[in-house]
């Protein structure tokens, strides 16, 4: 019975493209018929000929049966279809160069867009893996100097029992972590506190052992952890037996009880994560209300809607004024789509710039494919034209131009899959960190459906110009004109002239927004404020819990290893600190000015906070402005002093009177600090773009609070600096065999790294610039060269009545320059809206829109005069002989 | 009288097919020899026209067809029932009889005395 139906399906699928071996067997299958007629006659005694006759009335006209067979094949309107398919591959094929340019041009236009929007899905649209994620959120305490503030623990606390919409709240931290199994080297690895009912909020379950049990958020239970999918593969090799193994975290002994599976650490949201232990959420050292590290992510309960939430959270905000008036007077809660966060506002923006000038390529590469496409059926103006005298409706005159469109497009389309294919490959070497994490970008049906659009639209853009054409073709003067086609009106002539005008503008906005980014791009690379990466070697350290549990021991250790690396040849300085000057400071303190009137609370003035040994800013190259930099009288007994930034020092004490005076702040166990300001050092920017909302910072003595996690540097004299990269190395492992060290490479390398993304973003752009170049001179000249074809009557007769070839040249330039110069000044207008967005998307980054407007104005001119100039030379070696005898 | 007969056929053409086709796997000149001999040549056609029925019925899923060689040692196009030919001639065969038999109820009306 199936295959029954399955033989029927083939038998109707071969009636409709198999037409030749249809009519085949059914003539085979009358002729046999026939035959056997005539033989019958013949038997009975008829001659031949009178057989054949007989057989011919027995059997019928079989002209009319075969018609009548053939409607039964397939419905009329699909044989039609089928037909002008044929009909437009077949015209496609006659100009094969036509076909092959459009189909390259489009693949790469759409190729472009469709690999943009296959970010933007990925990035954006792609719901966080999570079960039911649209019920997530993000809450955040917002403070004027923090709009993504965290809460503390007793905050956490009270969120639980007040009464917020959200069916659960969970919150975490992320922490470094040195892991080490037994006999093996430790690794530094990135690591999340939780709370016990974090994992349940999120809605995944462990894909091995178990999630985290209710007491194991209480000190002594808490020593268990779940291990990322990934660290699982690539340390444990995805052994079997990772449930209950013994690990040391920190220097402590913990047990694995699970492993996430590998959707859970979606890089949208936590970033690279290794493992997850819950946090000791009695703990008395984090009972301070101000110490607000916990971000928080909630579960909206299904019936409560966002903004109902909203004003729920904004409620408890209220009580907590209200409670904590001190802290809070400026502080609100709210919550934000965890799924808009996944792309991050700066995302987001760059996103939408990318798709945006992807679809400039796109257009460029329609109004290409739209002249020549114009071209083509301009030359064939006397077959419109028949057609269209011989009655052809409108529908009917522009099938074949539209399907000829459509299937180029659909081919580009395909190949554009292809491109975007590529594209993702790309993208996930280069995103590739150094623990083997990557960004991998589906190309799903989202995808094709989009590039499906895309190659639909874009045939309907590039084929409206020739359809128009058609459409208003005069088919007296056409027809009486003769076989050349050569009439072209004004009219024509001017929508050819705006493609090209329209398409030069594109090509400049696309080119000024590349080269801004790119050489703002390399500005933040090469860029230096407040220190200088050259000859500069960084590495982090993590100083594990179990081996160094005090202060104390930790400031030995970092004393020797000073020692040591000022000792090592060819090192003219060694720090150590708590962040390197070119990354982002992650601590932040507010302050008071002792003797000055308290700031309204809430608007205490705040700083980032930086903790750094002697020799810290000779190493890094951090200028002192005034005062002292710390030395050995700073040792960990001293008084409290600090060194703040030239901008704290200007903003807050008027005429340089900074040194000598005393900021004051709560320091991490509740006691108040005051410390004298003995220094002024330059602000020091980091290679972000993204602008810090804190400007001011504070250096304390490293050996006054020495961290557990600390940035070394090591600045050379003057040679190669990855050559001591070994020498570091091995003289840390001598200091401390379990020590692990990571980042250990160059600064310049890894201020690379980090910026990667932004480095992608270059490559992206750059290719999308040359792309743009590319094919408006391919349009420029296209157009120009069609330009000269049709004066060449003119020309001919010019040179004919003395007029010298400079003076041809200079006629086909300027008839080029015209359109070039309208389109720079509407795309130097472009530029400017462009210009301004990205300046608002990144303040970081330094802008040049006139030199970058200048230079990219230049090179498109360039091309344009190059692209103008071999037609030019062409018209002006025209034989006038020739010429004249050809009209 | 030819022209009665013709117009009789055109509606029951695909039953006469089907028919044909229930007894047996036939060719197209098989099938017209067949309906000739059991309707004692009564029910004469123009055999060609046996063809574009034969496609239509084939589309419609009634029949399959398939190349194989005929006694005469050529090859020829075999036809045989499907089985949802065989529930539609059970449908047809019934309406027709339903038809007949109305007819001949009606045509032995006697005149009202």
């Amino acid at each position: 019975m199936i295959s029954e139906r399955l033989r029927w399906a083939r038998t109707l699928v071969r009636r409709l493209f198999r037409r030749g071996e249809q009519e085949a067997e059914l003539d085979a299958e009358m002729q046999f018929h026939f035959e056997q007629l005539v033989a019958e006659f013949q038997a009975a005694g008829m001659s031949h000929r009178e057989a054949t006759a007989a057989a011919h009335r027995e059997f019928g006209t079989s002209d009319v049966f075969r018609e009548e067979a053939r409607d039964s094949w397939r419905p009329r309107a699909i044989g039609d279809a089928w037909q002008a398919i044929s009909f437009a591959i077949r015209s496609l094929r006659r100009t094969p160069g036509f076909s092959l340019l459009a189909i390259v041009t489009l693949s790469l236009g759409i190729g472009a867009n469709t690999a943009m929007f296959s970010l933007v899905n990925g990035i954006v649209l792609e719901p966080l893996p999570y079960q039911d994620s649209e019920q997530l959120d993000a809450i955040y305490r917002v403070t004027p100097q923090d709009p993504r503030g965290d809460a503390s623990l007793p905050e956490w606390k009270q969120l639980q029992k007040a009464r917020t919409g959200y069916d659960a709240i969970a919150g975490r931290w992320y922490f470094e972590a040195s892991l080490a199994t037994p006999g093996e080297p430790p690794e530094l690895v990135a690591a999340m506190a939780v709370t016990g009912n974090f994992i349940d909020t999120l809605g995944v379950q462990p894909m091995l052992g178990r999630s985290f049990r209710p007491g194991e958020n209480e000190a002594g239970e808490n020593r268990v952890l779940i291990l990322s999918h990934r660290v699982w593969q690539a340390r444990f090799g995805g052994r079997d037996d990772i449930v209950g193994l013994p690990l040391r975290i920190n220097g402590e002994p913990h047990e694995v009880v699970g492993v996430m599976p590998p959707s859970f650490g979606d890089w949208r949201l936590f970033g690279w994560l290794d493992l997850m232990r819950p946090l000791d959420v009695n703990d008395p050292a984090l009972m301070d209300r101000q110490d607000r590290e916990l971000r928080l992510i909630g579960r909206r309960a299904a019936e409560v809607e966002p903004i109902e939430a909203a004003g729920l959270l904004a409620g408890f905000g209220r009580d907590q004024s209200e409670t904590y008036p001190d802290e809070n007077a400026a502080a609100t809660w709210q919550p934000f789509s965890l799924q808009d966060l996944a792309a991050g506002e700066n995302g987001k923006m760059v996103l939408a710039m990318l798709v945006g000038l992807s679809g400039f390529v796109v257009l460029i590469c329609c109004s290409n494919l739209a002249n020549f496409l114009l071209a083509r059926t301009m030359s064939r103006a006397r077959e419109f034209a028949v057609r269209s005298a011989l009655g052809a409706s409108r529908a009917q005159l522009l099938r074949p131009l539209l399907l000829e469109s459509l299937l180029l497009s659909l081919a580009g389309g395909l190949c554009a899959i292809g491109v975007a294919n590529g594209f993702a490959d790309w993208l996930q070497v280069r995103s590739t960190a150094d623990n083997g994490d990557q960004v991998v970008i589906a190309i799903d049906q989202v995808v094709f459906t989009w590039t499906l659009g895309c190659s639909v639209l874009t045939a309907l853009i590039f084929s409206l110009a020739p359809s128009l054409f058609a459409l208003r073709l005069n088919l007296n003067e056409t027809l009486k004109s003769g076989g050349r086609g050569a009439t072209v009106s004004r009219g024509h002539q001017r929508l050819r002239q705006a493609l090209i005008v329209g398409q030069f503008a594109m090509a400049v906005v696309l080119l000024t927004g590349a080269t801004l980014f790119i050489r703002g791009l390399d500005a933040l690379n090469t860029h230096r404020e407040g220190w200088e990466s050259d000859g500069l070697v960084t590495g982090s350290m993590l100083l594990p819990g179990g081996d160094y549990p005090d202060a104390e021991s930790r400031r030995q250790f970092q004393e020797r290893t000073l020692v040591r690396l000022e000792n090592l040849a060819g090192v003219n300085s060694a720090s150590l600190a708590r962040y390197q000057p070119f990354l982002n400071w992650s601590q932040q303190t507010s302050f008071a000015v002792v003797g000055q009137p308290p700031a309204e609370p809430g608007r205490e003035p705040a700083a980032l906070m930086n903790a750094v040994s002697p020799a810290y800013f000779e190493t890094v190259s951090t200028r002192m402005i005034a005062g002292r930099s710390f030395d050995e009288r700073d040792h960990a007994e001293a008084p409290s002093r600090i060194i703040v930034s030239e901008t704290l020092a200007r903003t807050l004490f008027p005429q340089d009177a900074a040194i000598g005076q005393s900021l004051e702040w709560q320091g991490s166990e509740g006691a108040s600090i005051v410390a004298e300001i003995i220094g002024v050092a330059q602000d020091v920017r980091s290679i972000f773009p993204e602008a810090n909302p804190v400007v001011f910072q504070i250096y304390q003595p490293l050996a006054q609070v020495p961290p557990a996690l600390t940035e070394l540097a090591v600045r050379t004299a003057g040679f190669d600096p990855a050559a001591l990269v070994p020498e570091i190395r091995t003289l840390i492992q001598e200091l401390d065999p379990d020590l692990p060290v990571t980042q250990l490479k160059t600064a310049n390398d890894r201020i690379v790294r980090e910026n990667y993304q932004l480095g992608v973003l270059r490559d992206m752009l750059s290719s999308f610039a040359i792309l743009g170049l590319v094919l408006a001179s391919l349009g420029i000249y296209g157009v120009i060269a069609r330009l000269v074809a049709q004066r060449y009557n003119e020309f001919g007769v010019r040179i004919a009545l003395g007029a010298p070839p400079r003076e041809i040249n200079r006629l086909v330039l300027v008839s080029g320059l015209w359109m070039v110069l309208w389109g720079s000044l509407l795309g130097v207008l472009g530029s400017l809206g462009l210009a301004k967005l990205l300046q608002r998307g990144f303040p970081n980054m330094p802008h040049a829109p006139l030199s970058s407007m200048v230079l990219s104005l230049f090179v498109l001119l360039v091309v344009a005069l190059v692209a103008s100039l071999w037609p030019a030379r062409r018209a002006s070696a025209i034989d006038p002989c020739v010429a004249l005898r050809a009209d | 009288m030819d022209k009665i007969r013709k117009e009789l056929l055109q509606g029951t053409l695909d039953l006469l097919i089907l028919k044909a086709l229930s007894t047996a796997t036939l060719h197209g000149w098989d099938i017209a020899k067949r309906i000739a001999l059991v309707s004692k040549d009564r029910l004469s056609l123009k055999q060609g026209s046996l063809y574009p029925a034969l496609h239509r019925l084939e589309g419609r899923g009634w029949i399959e067809a398939e190349w194989g060689v005929s006694d005469a040692g050529r090859s020829a196009k075999f036809y045989k029932l499907t089985s949802q030919g065989r529930r539609q001639l059970a449908t047809e065969t019934e309406h027709w009889l339903s038809f007949a038999s109305a007819m001949t109820a009606v045509l032995a009306m006697e005149k009202i005395s």
